[in-house]
């Protein structure tokens, strides 16, 4: 054996280097592509092209046997429908859209491999809708070098913004959420202060202790509440998971003299804080402000009592279920009879997804449009999204805005709980949000 | 297992008898097997690439599990956390200090090695059960820390974006192209484990996993003995959590978990605990079923749309504890010890009884 051994090394190296030289190619790694206003103009034509017979894939992957699996399905769910109903109207200029989803199991590994899977299938994808901040983080650079949007609605800056340039988010920031959330409270404060509360806020910020559940801590953000003169008192992590116990860390915040809690978290995530916080008899101690996933009908599948979810503040850069004003929400609800969704799904993930996938309707018709059907990749979506940015997908459900190099929207509403289940009710109109990109 | 042999075939050298690959058929066949797998990005599709990319550095992770609870009999719930270790040292080295990742790896390895000597150390004071248990620590500890510690450097829960790695201007940033590395590693790290389990090192395992009281009455150091074992497992742990990152190209805290670990620990069941074949038998077929449960899941909504969501959900993990039951029940000691009993019963043709 051992005769054979260094040969047989020195042969295997040899051999795997100069395979390694005469692999396929792949596309060398490019430096991030800085988001610049596309040169191109619409081409005038004769009329919509007729592309009909063609075939139009979006590709979509996330966590559907993790611990991400509660938001995961609806907002497949959604996109499914939506690219259906786009079919069932005649497709997109006559071409059919074909939607394929890949389960990751909440992994980076297999989100990894799903892309791979994506990428080596025949035509190269030219959109792909991801949902979770970890994921959209590793695949970043990957959708650079090979040219494909992705719509994210895992909204990690350092996704966006950090080695990227074709992550393009379908809320904003957590960071920008914070900040945004945090402004309002201190220019509110007198209304919205705890009782007993002084006039500094004093933040805890109680979270998961995953990319995500950490995604709106970042330098900016502390730099920014630090501007506002908000103080972080206390940081704490809990369980991700909706038996989670949260006592400690509120009486830590509470020893730390906090009198409001960000949690960054999904809607189990911020049910088990409030059901803790009436349980401990201090809800009125505090302020309780989360991100957009934890304001969701899924909160009062996890409160304790429905009463518990009173008061909680959220950003919403889209609208809501009780929206019924606008056509756009008019539109997701019939298709969510029409398709007898359950009732659990009638949240934010599946309403957002059928904004989301319109919105890469409108992104692709302005590349067709402008490229031309032949010419129509990834490249040009990006493109087009810049170019059609301010936009309001589906009649105004979802506000986007990725001009000045943003890649996630700049304008959101401030709701808060104020009853029972769906009273999300308007506390602060359409407003711009803190840009608080990373290095920005 | 005893080794059967033909009859009238005899050894007439040490050499021969230690000899793993002993015909040169064998040998033809194992070249045909390592060019077949070198070849693969010629003829395989991407995802086929990326799946035996993926399979080759968790056989690799698990090799070093096999010398820690198959061979030592120690059992861990860590070794996720070590290929924590081995990603983070090397993204590390490679983006901060602008090594190259192939000075990288082995620095990577030896670093996770020594973290993996840390948590070993309780193993003389305890077995079974509270073993388990202070592995776990790993597994809590090291995520925290690098949530925690050095925020500038290690950059809290959002972890890192790691570069791929460069040989002469060549990147690996393809499956196509990372595999060479990928399976170049494993044969070593196969030959090595190979080797280790028939050493004097491999010999002294195996005595401490069947009796380390009687071991130990026969001059086995215990303690130094359960801290190499340990200290290999970390450092083949190390190696596979390099690879994974770089080619994940992205590593945080969540990315090789418990779960991971846990997982690992059914490939060795499944695969064969104390077997060289196990881990890669035990790899292979965690890995497709995991495959599996991922391509079926969306064909399963497909046919039932409005129902099947909550059962997808169930899929992968019923696929992975369907099997480690059925294996427990019917083959626990893996496929490697029924791939053995095959290859026996030929050998002993026609009189296989």
């Amino acid at each position: 054996m051992r005769k054979y051994l260094f040969p047989l090394l020195s042969i295997t190296l040899l051999i795997s280097l100069i395979l390694g030289a005469c692999a396929p190619a792949a596309t060398p790694t490019p430096t991030p592509v800085p988001t610049k206003a596309p040169t191109a103009t619409p081409v005038p034509t004769k009329g919509p092209p007729d592309l009909a017979g063609e075939t139009i894939t979006l590709y979509h992957f996330g966590d559907l046997s993790g611990p991400y699996a509660a938001i995961t399905a609806p907002l497949i769910h959604g996109a499914e429908d939506a690219v259906a109903a786009i079919n069932e109207a005649g497709g997109l200029y006559g071409a059919t859209l074909a939607i394929k989803f890949a389960d990751t199991a909440g992994s980076i590994d297999e989100a990894v491999a799903a892309y791979d899977r994506f990428t080596g299938e025949g035509e190269h994808p030219i959109v792909m809708i991801t949902y979770g901040s970890g994921e959209a983080e590793a695949l970043a650079q990957r959708f650079v070098e090979d040219k494909i949007v992705n719509l994210s609605a895992g909204l990690s800056a350092q996704a966006f913004y950090v080695d990227s340039g074709y992550t393009f988010g379908l809320g904003p920031i957590y960071a920008d959420q914070i900040a945004f959330i945090m402004e309002f409270l201190k220019e509110n404060w007198d209304t919205y202060k705890p009782a007993g509360a002084g006039d500094d806020i004093k933040l805890a910020y109680l979270s998961w202790p995953t990319a995500f559940g950490q995604g709106a801590l970042t330098d900016e953000s502390q730099a920014y509440l630090a501007d506002l003169g908000i103080e972080i008192v206390a940081q704490e992590v809990y369980d991700l998971s909706p038996t989670a116990d949260t006592t400690a860390a509120i009486l830590n915040a509470q020893a730390a003299g906090a009198n409001v809690i960000w949690t960054n978290t999904l809607a189990f995530g911020t049910s088990v804080i409030l059901n803790d916080l009436n349980a401990l008899g201090l809800r009125d101690q505090f302020v309780v402000a989360a991100d957009n996933w934890a304001m969701d009908l899924a909160t009062y599948a996890f409160l304790a009592n429905p009463a518990y979810g009173v008061g909680l503040i959220a950003p919403y850069s889209y609208l809501w279920w009780t929206d019924m004003d606008n056509p756009g929400v008019q539109y997701a609800q019939q298709l969510f009879e029409a398709n007898e969704r359950t009732a659990g799904e009638h949240n934010v993930g599946y309403l957002l997804l059928i904004a989301g996938v319109d919105l890469a309707m409108d992104a692709m018709k302005l590349a067709i449009d402008t490229v031309g059907y032949e010419n129509l990749t990834g490249e040009a979506v990006h493109d087009a999204l810049i170019a059609l940015s301010p936009h309001q997908a589906l009649h105004g459900a979802l506000r986007v805005d990725y001009s000045g190099g943003s890649r996630s929207p700049r304008e959101a509403q401030i709701r808060m709980i104020q009853g029972g289940p769906d009273a999300f009710v308007v506390i602060q109109d359409w407003t711009e949000i803190p840009d608080l990109r990373p290095g920005g | 297992m005893a080794i059967l042999r033909p009859a009238g075939e005899f050894d007439t050298h040490y050499a021969r008898d230690m000899a793993t690959i002993r015909r040169p058929w064998q040998w033809w066949l194992l070249f045909a097997f390592i060019l077949a797998l070198y070849t693969l990005p010629f003829y395989g599709s991407q995802s086929l690439v990326s799946l035996v990319n993926r399979i080759g550095i968790t056989i690799i992770a698990v090799q070093g599990l096999n010398l820690l609870t198959g061979y030592t009999g120690q059992i861990s719930l860590g070794q996720a956390a070590f290929m924590t270790t081995g990603g983070y040292i090397s993204a590390l080295l490679v983006n901060n200090l602008g090594w190259s990742f192939f000075a990288a790896l082995p620095v990577a390895a030896l670093g996770a090695g020594i973290v993996g000597l840390i948590f070993g150390l309780p193993s003389l004071r305890v077995k079974g059960f509270y073993l388990v248990m202070a592995t776990l620590a790993a597994q809590f500890i090291i995520p925290w820390f690098t949530r925690n510690a050095f925020p500038d450097v290690l950059n809290r829960a959002q972890g890192l974006n790691v570069q791929v790695p460069v040989l002469f201007g060549f990147e690996f940033n393809s499956p196509q192209r990372y595999i060479y590395l990928t399976l170049t590693v494993l044969i070593f790290s196969t030959i090595a484990a190979h080797n280790v389990s028939r050493s004097r090192l491999g010999r002294a395992f195996v005595a401490i996993r069947d009796n380390d009281l009687a071991a130990e009455v026969l001059g086995v150091n215990l303690f130094k003995h359960k801290l190499q074992a340990f200290f290999l497992a970390a450092v083949y742990a190390g190696a596979a959590g390099a690879l994974a990152a770089h080619n994940i190209r992205h590593l945080n805290s969540e990315t090789f978990n418990l779960t991971d670990s846990v997982f690992y620990m059914g490939m060795l069941v499944v695969g064969g605990l104390g077997l060289d074949l196990g881990p890669i038998f035990g790899a292979i077929i965690v890995e497709l079923l995991i495959e599996g449960a991922t391509l079926f899941g969306p064909f399963f909504i497909s046919l039932f749309p409005s129902t099947a969501a909550g059962a997808v959900q169930a899929l992968r993990p019923l696929f992975f504890g369907i099997t480690l039951m059925l294996f427990l029940i019917f083959e626990p000691r893996g496929l490697a010890h029924r791939w053995y009993l095959v290859k026996a019963a030929w050998r002993l043709r026609p009189f296989s009884h």
